[in-house]
């Protein structure tokens, strides 16, 4: 077996699945989980023969020699932690939509979206990287488009135009990449050989911003996640947005730190106008999936703080925030959308004493809620912690006014949950039955573990980061 | 026997079958022994024709495409078929020319062969687009000839290749002969003609004017041209470059209004012709050709297979607007998602033919230097998704208005597998069309 295998199989099975059981949606979903275990698997059989330093080849294929274009598969530990990261969510998405309606076509899209995400993380030539990178919108689109809720054709449509434009300008940077290097493939370019590296760093960054999102380029965001069902909405958080800071990380500031040191201010800014903005937004919303919307991208806000440090404490940081949002976003969304198909309102106004009829998922909430605030023995502690320190560390004691991010996040999720877990039972929520089915708990559950257990021992995670940049503070 | 012979003399002779039920299947076993021959290498061979290597690599996909047209064919359609097939040995004949005598030979030829293709008139309406195409055509004839008499005043022979050291004089009247050529590729501002005849003439009919014809005709043109085109100044590289820009733009807003889904695909088509100028204005660089030819191919199974798709549907159901597709994919998901797959691929969406295609030939432009007018033709290809998806989204997310299934046909289905077995195969593998340029 080939690892492009890992790629192109689960796209074809993705059809072929359909065709012959388009309706059995049982046994479709029996591929998925049985199609995205194997993969977890398989990014666990890599992570363990990762050499000390540098990438693992798994091969090259499809070889255009004239154009020095292949599909070349490299893997470091990098991009290994976000196989791990996406298979695992996706195992854990399937579970929870395990009663999603039109089931067939639902898990084979999902099937598809494996095989395009596998191909992101794999593959270290810049054009086969933009192929898998523009291949999941497709699924993405379709997701939102027909299960989404009542805007969702605005919502597909807009979110797929969006990104599609910016993506145009990555593509155009990658051109000229290869137009000034000769090379496609990341790991054999050199900074300097680069001759206009403003332009590409620029054209790079805001095709990857789009994708993080980053303030302004974030409006896409909102509608998208607001509309897609709750568990589309914790994959686009979880695996979509990881995708654009994975891309800020590897072809950004791994492949042009010296440019990247220059325009760190910028980075900066964006990061700490992202994470306000979208936090005080959050604080002015009443809708629970919108405010849930903003918290992501007020964290991937964070993320970008930490990365605009361009250092080996910053880029750990990074990464641990990455995992720890999408941990702690995707139940919040997940259990958006079971208050919504419960009570038929996403209004937090009309909500309140969820916890006198649903103590269990009310629990989960405030644990995802408190741990998306920073509360210790959580993940959302860690995280928050190591990039405000390694962005204290890098710039100086003023940047510790991003604390100030802590407390308005503290305002928006305990006020939320003020309005909806506890308070007094509401007539919306005393006729809903919060008939939850137990697999779709599980996954809750799960989420929830995982967010202590690294919460309590991070270290894991942590070695990931010192294994992924390791080099990093060396070759530049 | 050379493939063109083969199917020159099977178009003539097929009057003589044309009562029995078996021209469609002698015309599928013609088109596969020429294949056969051309894989063995064999061409024209007469004086002022050659073969390349791309070349021939072309009329093998041109072969594989007209026999997913004649798939899509009823036992009925014979006098359609014949000019398939005449318009098929033309293309050859066309792509093969190594002089500009020939070239304006069999150019015109294939002309005339569209000409009494598109006059199967059945109602006013094909009648409109049936004219505006003969006038259009008649009227770059003129062009060219003048072009043509120019260049023989200036005291060159039109019975030799074209080099690279021409004069002034003789450079305006090779302009002359391009710009009736752009007549054909409908390029800004000789487009005007081509949205109402591809919209109005039958959809099949549409099918080859706008995908097998224009694409034969781009890639013969910059075949003869090349040396030419080499010669010319960075103004004039910038002009060209610009006449791309504005007709894929102009293409891509236009069809983003249309309410007719034949009129959106031919607004789409003009914007396609954007695309394939640019390999034109990037000739500086070596990917030039093997962007050009990339494109071609793939718009070659695109373009075909919707329109082919559209006849399909107009004459099964009557669907012509828009608002006719809604819910499609309940009605027949097979159809739903043929459709679906070439339109994304037109759209440039990866893993399909239509990106691969396009990062080549916008890869040149940037090589080329022209990198301003490619992030202007990247931002049409995304924004060209506007309405493409727009069209998938009345075939997925909308409910559907009739609740007639819609039965598939066999050889129609058959037609639009190979089709889209090739909008796939070039979407992924690249080499094939890297081989046949040379240096790989």
């Amino acid at each position: 077996m080939t690892y492009a295998t890992l790629i192109f199989a689960p796209i074809a099975l993705a059809f072929v699945g359909y065709a012959l059981f388009s309706q059995r949606g049982n046994v479709v979903r029996g591929i998925a989980l049985t199609t995205f275990a194997l993969q977890f698997i398989v990014a666990i059989g890599l992570y363990n023969q990762l050499p000390a330093t540098g990438y693992l080849d798994l091969g090259a294929f499809l070889s255009v020699d004239a154009f020095h274009f292949a599909l070349s598969l490299r893997v470091d530990t990098l991009s290994v932690v976000m196989l791990l990261l996406s298979t695992m969510l996706l195992i854990l998405v399937t579970l929870s939509s395990w009663t999603m309606e039109k089931s067939a076509a639902y898990f084979s899209l999902l099937i598809g979206f494996s095989g395009a995400i596998m191909g992101v993380f794999m593959t270290t030539n810049l054009l086969w990287f933009f192929i898998f990178w523009e291949l999941t919108l497709l699924p993405m689109f379709f997701l939102v488009g027909i299960w989404g809720g009542e805007q969702r054709v605005y919502a597909a449509i807009k979110f797929f135009l969006y990104t599609h434009v910016a993506s145009m300008l990555l593509l155009l940077a990658l051109f000229l990449i290869y137009k000034q290097t000769g090379v496609w493939d990341v790991t054999l370019i050199k900074e300097a050989a680069i001759a206009t590296p403003a332009l590409v760093w620029w054209l790079l960054f805001i095709g990857f911003a789009v994708k993080m999102p980053l303030f302004p380029f974030h409006t896409w965001l909102p509608d998208a996640h607001v509309q897609a069902p709750a568990p589309v909405s914790a994959l686009l958080a979880g695996v979509l947005l990881k995708m654009g800071a994975y891309g800020l990380i590897r072809f950004v500031i791994e492949l042009m730190p010296e440019v990247s040191r220059e325009h760190a201010l910028y980075m900066l800014t964006l990061g700490l106008l992202t994470a306000f903005f979208a936090g005080l937004l959050a604080i002015y919303e009443q809708h629970l999936k919108k405010m849930v919307a903003y918290s992501s991208i007020s964290h991937m806000g964070l993320v970008m703080v930490a990365l605009s440090t361009v250092t080996v404490e910053g880029l750990s940081a990074a990464l641990f925030e990455m995992v720890g949002h999408a941990f702690i976003i995707s139940p919040l969304f997940l259990i958006a959308g079971m208050i919504y198909h419960q009570t038929g309102s996403y209004q937090m106004r009309d909500m309140g004493g969820m916890m006198q009829k649903a103590p269990y998922l009310s629990a989960i909430f405030v644990l995802a809620g408190m741990a998306a605030l920073g509360m210790p023995a959580t993940m959302g502690f860690v995280g928050e912690l190591t990039v405000y320190l390694s962005a204290i560390a890098h710039y100086g004691a003023w940047v510790a006014i991003i604390a100030l991010l802590s407390m308005l996040s503290a305002g928006y999720l305990i006020w939320s949950m003020r309005r909806v877990i506890y308070g007094e039972l509401s007539p919306l929520m005393r006729n809903s039955q919060f008939v939850i089915h137990r697999i779709e708990f599980a996954a809750l559950v799960v989420f929830g573990l995982l967010i202590v257990l690294f919460g309590v021992y991070p270290q894991p995670i942590f070695d990931a980061a010192n294994h992924s940049f390791a080099y990093f503070g060396g070759r530049s | 026997m050379s493939p063109f012979a083969l199917v020159f003399g099977t178009a003539l002779l097929s009057p003589l079958i044309s009562h029995t039920r078996w021209l469609k299947g002698l015309s599928l076993l013609i088109l596969a022994i020429a294949g056969f021959n051309l894989s063995l290498g064999e061409g024209i061979g007469l004086t002022y024709f050659a073969q390349t290597d791309a070349i021939r690599f072309f009329e093998g996909i041109i072969l594989i495409v007209a026999a997913a047209i004649v798939l899509h064919f009823d036992h009925d359609d014979h006098g359609t078929l014949t000019q398939l097939l005449l318009i098929v040995a033309a293309s050859m004949a066309l792509l093969e020319s190594s002089t500009l005598l020939s070239f304006v030979i069999t150019f015109e030829a294939m002309s005339i062969i569209s000409f009494v293709l598109v006059s199967n008139i059945k109602d006013s309406k094909q009648a409109e687009g049936a004219i505006k195409l003969f006038f259009t055509g008649a009227t770059a004839t003129g062009i060219i000839l003048f072009g043509l008499a120019l260049f023989t005043l200036s005291g060159h022979s039109i019975d030799t290749a074209l080099g690279n050291d021409y004069d002034a004089f003789s450079l305006i009247a090779l302009s002359l002969i391009f710009i009736g050529i752009l007549y054909k590729l409908t390029i800004f501002p000789m487009h005007a003609w081509a949205a109402d005849s591809y919209a109005q003439v039958s959809h099949s009919n549409a099918a080859i004017l706008s995908a097998l014809m224009k694409t034969v005709v781009a890639v013969a043109t910059f075949h003869l041209f090349s040396p030419v085109l080499a010669q010319l100044s960075m103004p004039s590289i910038y002009g060209l470059a610009t006449l791309a820009v504005i007709t894929m733009t102009l293409g891509n807003m236009l069809a983003l209004y249309q309410r007719n889904i034949a009129r959106m695909l031919a607004y789409s088509s003009i914007a396609h012709a954007g695309y394939m100028l640019i390999p034109f204005a990037a000739i500086a660089s070596q990917f030039a050709h093997i962007g050009l030819l990339y494109l071609a191919v793939a718009y070659l199974f695109m373009q075909t297979a919707v329109f082919l798709i559209l006849a399909r549907l107009y004459q099964d159901d009557g669907i012509e607007t828009l608002a006719d597709l809604k819910g499609l994919a309940q009605r027949n998901p097979l159809y739903a998602l043929l459709f679906s797959v070439q339109l994304l691929s037109l759209a440039g969406i990866p893993l399909l033919a239509g990106f691969m295609s396009k990062a080549v030939a916008f890869y040149a432009g940037v090589d080329a230097g022209l990198w301003l007018f490619v992030l202007i033709a990247l931002l049409n290809s995304a924004l060209s998704v506007g309405y493409y998806a727009w069209i998938i989204k009345q075939l997925y997310f909308d409910a559907p208005t009739k609740d007639r299934p819609l039965v598939s046909r066999l050889g129609f289905v058959l037609g639009e597998l190979i089709l889209v077995a090739g909008t796939l195969y070039f979407g992924v593998v690249a080499i094939d069309v890297f081989k046949v340029i040379g240096g790989n």
